[in-house]
C-alpha cells in the first residue's frame, strides 16, 4: 500500500463516500494564519506562512514529500513540539475553537487533552489493556470505576477493538498484534473525548489489512471527531480524507477537496506530485 | 574468451587471499586474540574460586576439632558459667548506674558536702601535718597532767595546748584561701553560700579527733539515711554472685592447664622431632645434650587423657548446682530490696530495664545451669552446632589465650547495616539525580551533573576515609552534640566513627554507580512512550512517575542491587570509618543502632589477614568470609541480571 499508484484514483463517489464539499460547509474548527516555524532558534523557517482552515468533523489530509513541513505542522496543532528547546513558532497564528493555542494563558498540557495525537508508530504503554485505555482519563484525575469502565468501553468499541479485547482487558497490550496496537492507541487517544484527533502517518507500520481496517475506523470517527492526519500514502488520503492539502518545502502549495487535488489540481507542482511524476 | 579460460582459471578466482603463517590466517589469529581475551577472563573467575575454596574449604573440619578439643577440655563447662556472671554483670551495671543516678538526684548536696570535706581534709593534714601533730601532743601532755592533777603542769599544758590549738588555727586560716572551690567539689553541687558555709564552718573540725563539723556530720548522716536502703540493695545484688564467681575463676584456671597440656600434646611429636633434628646440628656437646634432654623428656601420648583431666568438673557440678541455686535465692531477694520508686527519673529507667529484664536473665541462667550439668567432655560436637557456630556465633574473638571463637554475624550485621544505610541514602538520590538529568535538565546542566558524579567515582575510597575520619565523623559529633536535636535516636553519639559515618560515605562511593545504571534504565524506556503519554495531556511529571518509572522499574531494582554489590564489597572506607569494634550493634537503641561502632566482613580481612599464620584456623577463617562476600557479590549480579531479564520490555 505504501507504493505511490503512477494512476490515481478519485476519490469514491458511491454510497457509501463522504459529502465532499469544495469548501467546508461546516464550521471552521482549526484556523492556521500565516504560520512559521523553525527548529533552530528562528535561523531556517521550516514551514514558511501556512495558512489553512480545516473543518469541524471531516477528515483532513496532509500529504506531500518527506521533509516538506507536514507532520511538523500536525504537530504544532497539540504544541508537541515545544518538547524541542530549539523550536518556535517564528510568526503567524494557530487558532484552535477560535482560541489562539500560543496566547500566554494557555496551557500545553490543557491544550492536549482536547487535541488527541495518534503515532506513526504504535506506541501503547507497558501496561494493560485497559490501564492503557484509561491512562487519559485517570491522569485527569478520574477515579470513579464505573466512570472509567464506561469510558474504556466506549473507546475500545468506537476504535473497532472492544469485541477482539473485551475478554483479556486485564492482559498486556503489547501481547496484541500491529494492528489491534494502533487500534488501542486510537481509543486511548478517543478515550478522553477530544474534539480534534491528529494522526501522523498512522498506517505505516501495518500491513494492507491492518491498514484497511484503520482507515474504516477513520471514517467512522469523523462523525464524532475532527481528524487531521499525515500520509505518505495517497491512495490513503483519497480514500479517508474530505479534504486534502499538499505540502512542499515548508510551504502549503495547494490545499482544496481531495477528489479536486487529485483529479484536477490547479498547480503543476501538485499535479506532478499526486501522478507519481515528482522529480 | 570464457571457454578458453576454462573452468581452472575461473576455480582460481575464489580462492582464500590472505598468507597464512603456520596454518593460522589474520582473520583466525585475531579471532584467536580476541576469544584469548575473553577465556582469560573465564580462566581467572574460575582462578579466584579454585584459590578462595583451596584455603576456605578445610575451615569447617579444622574449626570443628578445635570446639572439640573446646569441649573435651572442659573450656565449654566452665563458659556456661561465665555468661552466668556475665549477665549477672550486665543487670548489676544498671544497678550501679541507677545508684548513682539517685545519688546524684535526691542526695548530690550531701555527697558534694561530705567529698569535699574529704578533700579538704588531705589538704588539710598533709599542709598542716606538723600542727596537727603539735596539738595532739599537748594534748596528751594536758590528759597526763590532768591525770597527776599537778594544777602547775595542768596550766603549763593548757597554755601548750592552746598555743598549739592557735597554731592549728592559723595553719587552717592559711590554707583555707588556697582551697580551690573547683577541685574540692568535684561534683559541682555546692551553692556559694554552701561552699561559704562550709570553709566558715571548718574551725568546728577536730582533725586530731577526726572529727568534723557540724554541717558535714550532718550531710553525712542524711546520705546514710537517704541511701541506706539502696546501698544495701546494691551491695547485696553485687555480691550475690561472688561464690559462683569464685567457682568459676577456680575451674577456669583448671580448664586452661587441661587445653594448654591438650594442645602441647598434639604438637608433641612434631617437637621432640625438631629437637632431635636440632641436637644432631648442634656444634657444642652441652648444647647438643640440652636438646637430648629435653626431647627426652617429651612423653609422646597415644590420646589425651581427658577423662582424668577433666574428672574435678564433673565433681563440681554437684558444688555449681548448689551454689547456683543459692545464687538466684539471693538474687532475687536483691531484686525485691532494689527501690520500686527511686527519686531520680533516670534510676527508675534503669531499674525498670533491670525488672523487665530479670525474667528473660533468670531463664537464661538456668539453661546455663543445665548446660553446666548435661556437660561430658566426650559427647561429640555436633556439625550443625559446629557450623551454626561460625555462621550464626555472635562472638568473633581471636588471638585469645582461652578459646577463639570465629562468629560470622557481628561482621555480616555490620556489614549489611552499614551497606543498607548507604543504600537508603544512596538510591533516592541517585534517582532523583538520575530523572532529573534524564527529563528535567538542560544539556549543560546535565553535563556538569555527569562530571560531578563521575569524579566522585574517581575519588579514592582511602581519601574518602580520611574524609569520613576528620570532617564528616567530627561534623557528626558535633552535630549530635547540639542540644536541641537530643531527641534524635542515637543522639548525641558516643563515637565519632561509627555505621553511620560509613553508610553515608558508602552512599557517596554508592551514587555514581546507580546513578549511571538508573540514567541507562530510563534512557532505555522508548521516547514513544513519554510523547504518547505528553500527548494525552500528562504533565512531565505524571509522565515520569506513571509511564516512565513503571517502564524502567527492572533497570533501576538492578541498579540498586548493583549498588549493594558495591558497597557491600567496600573495603578501605569501612575499615577506616566504622569504628571496626567487633560486635553485635545493640538493636535495642532502635534507629539509634546507626551511631555505634561495627566491624565489617571486608574491614576483617583486610585487617588480620596479614597478621596470621598462614594456614592457622584463623587464616582459614578470613577466607571464608572472603568466600562468602564473593557468594554475596556473585548472587547479585546474578538475581540483577535476573530481574534486568525478566522484566525488558518487548
Amino acid at each position: 500500500m505504501n507504493d505511490i499508484d503512477l494512476d490515481p484514483v478519485p476519490a469514491a463517489t458511491g454510497d457509501d463516500a463522504i459529502p465532499v464539499p469544495d469548501e467546508p460547509a461546516s464550521e471552521t474548527i482549526i484556523e492556521i494564519e500565516n504560520l512559521g516555524f523553525s527548529y533552530d532558534h528562528g535561523k531556517t523557517e521550516t514551514l514558511q506562512g501556512i495558512s489553512l482552515e480545516i473543518p469541524k468533523n471531516m477528515v483532513t489530509a496532509f500529504i506531500g514529500p518527506s521533509g516538506c513541513g507536514k507532520s511538523t505542522l500536525l504537530r504544532c496543532l497539540n504544541r508537541m513540539n515545544d518538547l524541542i528547546d530549539t523550536a518556535k513558532v517564528t510568526r503567524g497564528t494557530i487558532k484552535i475553537l477560535g482560541q489562539d493555542i500560543h496566547a500566554p494563558d494557555v496551557d500545553a498540557i490543557e491544550l492536549r487533552k482536547h487535541v488527541g495525537m495518534v503515532f506513526q508508530k504504535y506506541n501503547p504503554f507497558p501496561k494493560s489493556i485497559y490501564e492503557n485505555v484509561a491512562y487519559g482519563l485517570r491522569i485527569q484525575g478520574v477515579q470513579k470505576k464505573s466512570t472509567l469502565n464506561e469510558a474504556v468501553e466506549r473507546a475500545l468499541v468506537q476504535s473497532a477493538l472492544w469485541e477482539e479485547v473485551k475478554d483479556r482487558l486485564a492482559d498486556s497490550a503489547l501481547g496484541l498484534s500491529g494492528g489491534q496496537q494502533q487500534r488501542l492507541c486510537i481509543a486511548r487517544a478517543i478515550a478522553v473525548q477530544p474534539q480534534i484527533v491528529l494522526m501522523d502517518e498512522p498506517c505505516s507500520a501495518l500491513d494492507p489489512i491492518a491498514t484497511a481496517r484503520i482507515e474504516d475506523l477513520i471514517t467512522e470517527l469523523c462523525e464524532n471527531y475532527t481528524i487531521v492526519i499525515v500520509t505518505h500514502n495517497m491512495q490513503q488520503a483519497t480514500r479517508v480524507s474530505a479534504r486534502t492539502a499538499f505540502f512542499y518545502l515548508g510551504e502549503l502549495i495547494e490545499y482544496a477537496a481531495t477528489d479536486k487535488i487529485f483529479v484536477k489540481p490547479d498547480k503543476k507542482q501538485t499535479e506532478d506530485y499526486v501522478s507519481g511524476r515528482f522529480g | 574468451m570464457a571457454a578458453m579460460r576454462g573452468p581452472q582459471v575461473m576455480a582460481k578466482r575464489f580462492q582464500k587471499r590472505d598468507k597464512r603463517f603456520l596454518g593460522i590466517g589474520a582473520q583466525g589469529a585475531i579471532k584467536g586474540f580476541f576469544g584469548g581475551n575473553a577465556l582469560l577472563s573465564i580462566a581467572i573467575l574460575l582462578l579466584i574460586c579454585v584459590f578462595l575454596g583451596k584455603e576456605a574449604v578445610f575451615f569447617f573440619p579444622k574449626h570443628h576439632e578445635e570446639l572439640e578439643l573446646y569441649r573435651e577440655s572442659g573450656q565449654e563447662y566452665v563458659d556456661s558459667m561465665k555468661r552466668q556472671v556475665e549477665g549477672h554483670a550486665e543487670l548489676n551495671g544498671l544497678v550501679a548506674q541507677a545508684y548513682y543516678a539517685e545519688l546524684d538526684e535526691i542526695a548530690g548536696k550531701e555527697r558534694s558536702i561530705v567529698e569535699a570535706f574529704g578533700a579538704i581534709v588531705d589538704t588539710g593534714e598533709d599542709l598542716g601535718e606538723d600542727e596537727i601533730d603539735d596539738w595532739a601532743d599537748a594534748r596528751d601532755d594536758l590528759e597526763d597532767a590532768r591525770d597527776d592533777g599537778d594544777a602547775a603542769a595542768i596550766a603549763t599544758a593548757q597554755q601548750a595546748e592552746a598555743q598549739a590549738r592557735a597554731a592549728w588555727a592559723a595553719k587552717l586560716g592559711a590554707i583555707t584561701p588556697e582551697l580551690r572551690r573547683g577541685e574540692v567539689d568535684s561534683y559541682g553541687r555546692l551553692t556559694d553560700a554552701d561552699w561559704e558555709q562550709l570553709l566558715a564552718s571548718l574551725g568546728e573540725w577536730d582533725p586530731v579527733e577526726e572529727e568534723p563539723p557540724a554541717m558535714v556530720e550532718e550531710a553525712e548522716a542524711a546520705l546514710k539515711r537517704k541511701m541506706t536502703s539502696f546501698g544495701d540493695a546494691r551491695d547485696a545484688f553485687a555480691t550475690a554472685v561472688s561464690d559462683l564467681r569464685q567457682l568459676k575463676e577456680r575451674l577456669r584456671g583448671i580448664a586452661m592447664d587441661v587445653k594448654d597440656e591438650a594442645v602441647a600434646d598434639q604438637t608433641a611429636a612434631a617437637r621432640k622431632a625438631a629437637l632431635l633434628a636440632g641436637a644432631e646440628k648442634a656444634v657444642q656437646a652441652e648444647d647438643r645434650q640440652r636438646r637430648l634432654d629435653e626431647a627426652a623428656a617429651i612423653v609422646i601420648r597415644e590420646k589425651f587423657p581427658f577423662a582424668e583431666r577433666t574428672a574435678v568438673f564433673y565433681e563440681s557440678k554437684p558444688e555449681h548446682a548448689k551454689v547456683a541455686e543459692e545464687y538466684l535465692v539471693k538474687f532475687d531477694a536483691a531484686l525485691a530490696l532494689l527501690p520500686v520508686a527511686p527519686g531520680s527519673p533516670e534510676a527508675m529507667a534503669k531499674l525498670e530495664t533491670v525488672r523487665e529484664k530479670a525474667p528473660d536473665f533468670r531463664s537464661d541462667f538456668q539453661r546455663y545451669s543445665a548446660a553446666v550439668q548435661e556437660w561430658t567432655h566426650d559427647k561429640p560436637y555436633g556439625w550443625f552446632k559446629s557450623l551454626g557456630k561460625f555462621f550464626f556465633g555472635k562472638d568473633w574473638v581471636t588471638n585469645s589465650s582461652w578459646h577463639d571463637f570465629y562468629g560470622l554475624l557481628p561482621l555480616f550485621t555490620g556489614s549489611l547495616l552499614i551497606s543498607l544505610i548507604a543504600l537508603a541514602v544512596a538510591v533516592p538520590f541517585s534517582m532523583g539525580a538520575a530523572i532529573y538529568v534524564n527529563q528535567l535538565a538542560h544539556p549543560w546542566e546535565q553535563h556538569i551533573i555527569k562530571l560531578a558524579i563521575e569524579f566522585v567515582q574517581a575519588i579514592p575510597s582511602v581519601v574518602l576515609g580520611f574524609f569520613g575520619i576528620m570532617v564528616l565523623g567530627t561534623f557528626l559529633r558535633d552535630l549530635s552534640q547540639v542540644e536541641w536535636l537530643s531527641w534524635v535516636p542515637g543522639f548525641p553519639m558516643q563515637e565519632r566513627l561509627n555505621i553511620l559515618n560509613a553508610g553515608l560515605l558508602l552512599a557517596l562511593m554508592a551514587v555514581p554507580t546507580i546513578f549511571t545504571l538508573c540514567e541507562d534504565a530510563l534512557n532505555n524506556v522508548p521516547k514513544a512512550f513519554t510523547e504518547a503519554s505528553l500527548a494525552l495531556g500528562a504533565s512531565k511529571l505524571q509522565t515520569i512517575l506513571r509511564v516512565l518509572l513503571p517502564a524502567a522499574i527492572s533497570g533501576i531494582l538492578a541498579a540498586v542491587l548493583l549498588g549493594f554489590g558495591r558497597v557491600i564489597g567496600e573495603t578501605m572506607v569501612v575499615l577506616l570509618v566504622a569504628g571496626n569494634k567487633i560486635a553485635i550493634p545493640d538493636f535495642a537503641a532502635g534507629i539509634g543502632v546507626v551511631t555505634q561502632p561495627a566491624h565489617t566482613m571486608t574491614g576483617i580481612i583486610a585487617q588480620e589477614t596479614g597478621e596470621v599464620d598462614p594456614g592457622s584456623l584463623h587464616w582459614r577463617a578470613l577466607f571464608m568470609v572472603g568466600l562468602i562476600l564473593f557468594a554475596i557479590s556473585l548472587f547479585i549480579n546474578w538475581t540483577a541480571q535476573k530481574i534486568i531479564h525478566r522484566f525488558r520490555i518487548a
